[in-house]
């Protein structure tokens, strides 16, 4: 009797470690296995390909267009944004000299055709996850008068020198807790330090 | 409400009681007031309730078995010596009384979690996590005002057939088997409206923000808003009937119609009541 409960219990152990074996395999929070991010975290998203490789290297680097100008609604709502079509044509029929390149006519053909650009998301965050640009952007950006480009380069990675945008860092919940622990100085000139909020129901819904 | 805060803190988390003045200085504390002489019953509230929170209609069968998932539901009571035969629904007589999670101060449900899932939060509110949730439904069972529902099965695939799943509301997660589920006060209107007066440097104004039951209601039965303000129609409300947050039992006027349910189980829910007066005679 005895001999059968140490065998039960051993094959027991035996099962949990393989079970936990499989489950470690599968369970990756933010992204594909192998990569470290900066961070430290085990994290970097797939790479995703775009209809239109769009360069924001050009656009955000050499021509020092702020981020807010494409993603216009960073600043007062929870999501950031996508430009509509016309606004990339608006200002495309302004520049003759880059008609001719094979992204430009890509973009063309849609606006000719009517079809808006099936852009696919890089950051995708799980539907139970609630994330609010507006008020990381006020706070960081408008009040404390930090570099756009270093704010959204909080959680988007050095978007500026890259073309297709990729995921730099795991945007998972214990890298967001990170960063919630800090404690950041209200202004320059007020001494007094706040954190992010610390509460299940900031984030989740 | 870190692992390591639960831990340390796991004496406080475990006989939370609410005191004098808590949120005297916090900048919200939400509550309500529905007045049940103003409520006709009319159920629009729950209807506005299942289309805000992405509630699935379970059915005949499955209501039977006790798995409804409403979590704004309306009682109805016949008052004393007008006892009614079960097979019998009397024309007239009939008292209403909505009943969602009261968002008790010392919530029953929060001390016997298991795995913390739910929790009380800054402003007030009796939270509950999905994705920490691990269906114990210990907290169903502790709840006296069984107002905490169980999600049986995985509505997301049945409940919402194409296109209806473009009427689900984006801002509320489509919960999925084995979690618990209750009243949230609309916790994603809350907090929207929150941000934004917080970039405005504000706070959340009364009236500002309501919860979709107190939207939809036809009498303006529901009162919603921020019981920290005492400017507040809530706040306002409280004080005229007396009812303070912090007490269990409320020594006051006997002509005044506001009282809260179960208080004597001390559990200081943040939802008033104001009775019905009734004429037996017409």
């Amino acid at each position: 009797m005895n001999i059968k409960k140490i065998e039960l219990f051993f094959f027991g152990i035996l099962f949990s470690m393989l079970a936990q074996l499989g489950h470690a395999e599968a369970f990756h929070p933010g992204g594909a296995p192998g990569t470290q991010t900066i961070d430290g975290y085990n994290a970097l998203g797939p790479k995703v390909e775009q209809p239109i490789e769009f360069p924001h290297y050009t656009h955000a680097n050499v021509m020092k267009i702020n981020c807010m100008y494409c993603h216009t609604y960073a600043r007062r709502s929870a999501v950031s944004g996508i430009p509509r079509l016309d606004k990339c044509i608006g200002c495309h029929k302004m520049i003759p000299e880059v008609r001719d390149r094979p992204r430009i006519k890509k973009l063309f053909w849609y606006w000719d055709n009517h079809i808006s650009i099936p852009w696919k998301k890089v950051h995708d965050l799980p539907d139970f996850v609630r994330f609010n640009h507006e008020r990381h952007i006020q706070r960081f950006y408008f009040q404390d008068k930090r570099p756009v480009r270093e704010v959204c380069g909080y959680c988007h990675g050095d978007v500026a020198n890259m073309t297709t945008a990729r995921r730099v860092k795991a945007i998972s919940m214990g890298w967001c807790i990170d960063c919630h622990k800090k404690d950041h100085q209200i202004s320059k000139v007020n001494l007094k330090t706040t954190n992010g909020p610390n509460d299940c129901w900031m984030c989740h819904k | 409400m870190s692992l390591n805060n639960l831990i340390k803190n796991w004496t406080s988390f475990r006989s939370r009681r609410p005191y004098l003045d808590q949120y005297k200085n916090a900048d919200y504390k939400w509550a309500m007031v529905i007045d049940l002489d103003a409520c006709t019953g009319c159920n629009a509230c729950t209807t506005a309730c299942y289309a805000e929170n992405n509630l699935p209609v379970v059915g005949k069968e499955r209501y039977e078995k006790g798995h409804a998932m409403h979590w704004l539901r309306i009682e109805r009571y016949w008052g004393e010596g007008e006892s009614v035969p079960v097979d019998m629904v009397p024309d007239r007589g009939a008292q209403f009384l909505p009943m969602m999670c009261q968002q008790c101060e010392a919530a029953p449900c929060e001390v016997v979690c298991p795995v913390g899932a739910t929790h009380h939060s800054a402003d007030g509110l009796n939270t509950q996590v999905y994705n920490r949730c691990v269906g114990s439904r210990y907290c169903s069972a502790n709840c006296p005002y069984k107002v905490r529902y169980f999600n049986w099965w995985q509505y997301a695939d049945t409940a919402w057939p194409n296109p209806l799943e473009l009427q689900l509301n984006p801002d509320v997660s489509v919960r999925s088997k084995g979690v618990m589920e209750k009243c949230t006060f609309c916790v994603q209107r809350l907090r929207e409206s929150m941000d934004h007066a917080k970039t405005d440097g504000r706070l959340v104004r009364d009236g500002e923000v309501t919860t979709a039951c107190a939207q939809a209601c036809p009498t303006s039965a529901i009162t919603f808003g921020n019981l920290a303000n005492p400017q507040s129609q809530v706040a306002k409300k409280w004080k005229n009937q007396q009812i303070a947050l912090e007490k269990d039992e409320q020594k006051k006027d006997e002509n005044l119609r506001g009282y809260r349910i179960f208080e004597e189980f001390r559990t200081y829910p943040s939802v008033v009541y104001l009775e019905r007066v009734r004429d037996l005679e017409a």
